[in-house]
């Protein structure tokens, strides 16, 4: 019992913690997947944009609130001018191209980022400290705030995707972009609004990992490929798929280090992945066929 | 099949052959030029995979890293033959390639992309932890190898001739490889992989023939390159690393041999030129992808076409 | 004739996707040297029929005969191997490959350094045969154009080319003429007819247009969702009220 609740259940909260953090991420990633075909690789340095755009806030205002506001707006401001940019003019080509142009944004992004505010590790201090008890332990408050706001955030967005006119479609249009065209709506302006608000969850991930985490220029390099891992085991465009499978990395990962040291957990989670990859291709719960 | 050199390839390879001679070729030079022509043949060898198969892998730092390693290893332990290296290289690099083009090979586009890339983060991982292997400093200070008995190749211009000799052999090979029956199903696979099985070929077993031999070549400049650093470090094998693969074959143009060794040495002078002068190279280097990939797909030599040369792609 | 005159025997195959009966128990015989024609209105499971035959899907129930060999699941490339040839509905070429260099890799196909270590520096001279398909079809003056800029019947024909290429015993056409003019149309049908004949081949075609098939079929079946409801020769469908009704619908004008 006293390893269950001094162990365990914190490496279980921090897991889900990570999970949910890590599944506004990789929603934003499916879902530009999905409607634009295109996998992105530089949605790791949106998220480390958030951070250091969240740093430049605090700077300023001294408030880790505003940041929450202005850092994810900024961020997505930066995701609708690239996409207008640079990837509409790859609509019609190849995806690959796509995969190659975002790997050069992504270098832009770092490299920009180490040159504003150098390669040094950050942090961001968390906006309230203390604890809670909580079933038998204490549980930082911030962690369970950070938590309950990737929850409801979550939620909120499940919300628009089935509950708003403008949510439905570009659902509809994640499963079958060609459909847009039919209906009659301006499909660039869909295409970079979907992008730009991929972009503040991307940010806004970063931010709220801030605190618990740190903050430097190479912080994106290694969550996107945990975030490509959850995008392809949910199902590529699937997004309660990615959702699912983000939580499900985020324990394992957690509840893994118990028993492993953390290469092994590496190593742990890259096997996952390849054995579902080559026994289910299309993930948990992504559509026959997509990409196979 | 190998028609006839041309004067220009000619005039090329006599000035690659004089290039150490000339007066202002300090050992520096060298070695840059050692690095420009390794990590050319080594994009002439992904180009196989990206321009001529339609395969993009992202993790051909996995390869390039493991023979240096599988060369760094025999060093280190004082077995100094050129060829013990490259002959564990091929062994090391030839099971791993074997285990990856099994599985990368049935997927395609993204997820063979992400799947080669995934393959290499395990090694990646793996040398980064495993103190046998020195973890993150990898395995430093090791000596020369020596081609036969006594003579070590321990000089700038030694390594400049053997990364030569190895370019010359890999050109060959891949320009015998794209001229034959082999090459030309593999544009096919490229063009339209469900009509070539309909043809009557078997698809996979050529993808998997065509990544085994591009890991191998590119395996093989990877043993080369602990005798011109004397080291093999977790860091050759970063995806980032592969990334900066792909730039190169992106940069010389797809389906070409020549493109990719331009793109690869290319990229290698422009890092060395940029970061000389101002230490935000890589945003050059990613502006530089971008451009590239938005205005000029084709690539460097994508230029010739755009004045009315010949077309870009081997239809060969 | 005599059984071993069979080139392609359904029986009784049947393929379900789900709950959806695209066959059910559908048969033909097919005797070598035929054309022989399936017809039927869209979705009457044509397609399906070809892909069964093909080896893009496997048959849920039944049997597939090739020269009394069971070819019923094996891989496209193998049965394209023992002497099946298809072409598509909807054109399916190397679009950015030479004409010639499109049927080259068809033909090198059936060389013997194919599939062998050889074929890693060989490239074996099928320039006689390649040349002999682009002409019978009118296109030795395209041989260096980029596929994807021929015309529509020229791609058609391309089509074509690639199929025959492989050297097949029995050739599929699903829907050679779609997309031509009634003059392309005709000119295409007395093409195929007459090279079918010179190469000795067996023809199984598939169309929905039903004129098309009249004029070169020696046998023809109907395909109505997803079962046979008439086989025998061209007359006999023609006058056949079952066809009349299910097929061509009420009369017209």
């Amino acid at each position: 019992m006293d390893y269950v609740v001094a162990i365990l259940l914190p490496q279980l909260l921090h897991g889900l913690v990570f999970g949910a953090a890590l599944g506004l991420l990789a929603l934003g990633l499916t879902v530009i997947f999905g409607l634009l075909g295109v996998m992105n690789f530089a949605h790791g340095e949106l998220y480390m944009l958030g951070a250091y755009a969240g740093i430049a806030v605090v700077g300023v205002t001294h408030s880790f609130w505003a940041a929450l506001v202005v850092a994810p707006l900024a961020v997505g401001a930066i995701g609708a001018v690239t996409e207008v940019a640079t990837l509409r003019p790859l609509y019609r080509r190849e995806p690959l191209y796509g995969l190659i142009l975002t790997f050069g944004l992504a270098l832009v992004f770092r490299e920009g980022v180490r040159q504003i505010w150098g390669g040094d590790m950050r942090r961001i201090l968390p906006p309230f400290t203390g604890s809670t008890p909580l079933l038998g332990m204490t549980y930082p408050n911030y962690r369970l705030f950070l938590l309950v706001a990737s929850s409801l955030l979550l939620l909120a967005i499940w919300l628009f995707f089935t509950k708003t006119r403008a949510g439905v479609l570009v659902r509809a249009a994640v499963q079958d972009a060609e459909m847009l065209d039919g209906l009659g709506v301006n499909v660039p302006r869909v295409f970079t609004l979907t992008f730009a608000g991929s972009a503040a969850l991307a940010a806004l991930a970063g931010l709220l990992l801030a605190p618990i985490f740190t903050v430097y220029p190479q912080m994106g390099v290694e969550m996107i490929l945990l975030a490509f891992i959850v995008v392809i085991l949910g199902g590529m465009g699937s997004m309660g798929g990615s959702v699912v499978a983000a939580v499900v990395i985020g324990l394992a990962q957690s509840l893994l280090t118990l028993w492993m040291n953390p290469q092994r957990v590496a190593i742990a989670i890259f096997a996952i992945m390849i054995v579902v990859l080559i026994v289910r291709p299309r993930g948990f719960f992504g559509r026959e066929g997509v990409l196979e | 099949m190998s028609r006839a050199l041309s004067w220009r390839a000619v005039v090329v390879w006599v000035l690659l052959a004089a290039l150490p001679v000339l007066p202002f070729m300090s050992k520096f030079y060298l070695l840059l030029a050692f690095d420009a022509l390794l990590f050319g043949a080594i994009a002439m060898s992904l180009d196989l995979l990206i321009g001529y198969t339609g395969l993009v892998s992202f993790g051909h730092a996995a390869f390039f890293g493991l023979g240096a390693y599988a060369s760094a290893v025999l060093l280190e332990r004082g077995i100094v033959s050129l060829w013990a290296c490259l002959l564990f290289a091929v062994l090391v690099v030839g099971l791993y390639a074997l285990v990856v083009s099994y599985f990368s090979t049935t997927r395609r586009g993204i997820y063979f992309a992400l799947l080669t890339l995934i393959f290499a983060e395990v090694v990646y991982t793996f040398f980064r932890y495993t103190q046998t292997f020195g973890g993150s400093d990898g395995i430093q200070g090791v000596p020369p190898p020596r081609l036969v008995g006594g003579f070590a190749i321990d000089t700038p211009m030694r390594n400049y001739y053997l990364v030569l000799v190895y370019l010359g052999l890999a050109y060959l090979a891949c320009r015998v490889l794209v001229t034959s029956h082999f090459g030309k199903v593999l544009v096919a696979i490229r063009e339209n992989e469900d009509r070539a099985r309909f043809l009557g070929y078997n698809v996979q077993r050529y993808k998997m023939a065509v990544c085994m031999i591009s890991a191998l070549l590119t395996g093989l400049g990877g043993a080369l390159y602990p005798g011109r650093s004397a080291f093999a470090t977790p860091d050759l094998m970063l995806w980032t690393v592969s990334g900066e693969f792909i730039i190169m074959v992106m940069i010389g143009g797809l389906g070409t041999l020549a493109g990719p060794v331009v793109g690869g040495a290319f990229f290698v002078l422009l890092q060395e030129k940029v970061s000389s002068y101002v230490d935000w190279y890589f945003i050059v280097i990613g502006l530089v992808l971008i451009f590239i990939v938005l205005f000029m797909p084709k690539g460097l030599l994508g230029i010739r076409e755009l004045l009315g040369g010949r077309r870009w792609r081997a239809t060969a | 004739m005599a059984r071993d005159g069979v080139v392609l025997e359904v029986d009784t195959v049947s393929k379900s996707f789900g709950a959806l009966a695209a066959l059910s128990n559908v048969s033909l015989v097919v005797q070598a040297g035929q054309i022989f024609s399936v017809i039927g209105p869209n979705g009457a499971g044509k397609s399906t029929l070809f892909n069964v035959v093909s080896g893009l899907h496997v048959p849920t129930t039944g049997r597939v005969r090739f020269r009394d060999r069971d070819i019923a699941g094996l891989a496209p490339e193998t049965i394209n191997r023992l002497g099946v040839a298809k072409t598509f509905q909807i054109t399916n070429i190397f679009p950015e490959i030479s004409v010639f260099e499109n049927v080259r890799v068809a033909a090198q196909s059936r060389v013997r350094e194919s599939g062998r270590l050889p074929s890693l520096w060989r490239l074996p001279d099928v320039e006689a045969a390649a040349a002999d398909l682009l002409r019978a079809f009118g296109l030795a003056a395209k041989r260096d154009e980029m596929a994807e800029n021929l015309s529509h019947g020229e791609q058609r024909y391309l089509e074509i080319c690639l199929a025959l290429a492989t050297e097949p015993t029995l050739l599929l056409l699903d829907e050679p003429t779609a997309g031509m003019t009634p003059g392309e149309t005709k000119e295409a049908t007395a093409l195929i007819r007459q090279i079918a004949s010179a190469r000795g081949l067996t023809v199984l075609l598939i169309e929905h247009d039903m004129s098309v098939v009249m004029g070169i079929s020696d046998r023809i079946a109907v395909l109505h969702f997803g079962e046979k409801i008439a086989e025998g020769a061209p007359e006999e469908i023609r006058s056949d009220p079952k066809v009349v009704e299910a097929y061509l619908g009420p009369p017209e004008d």
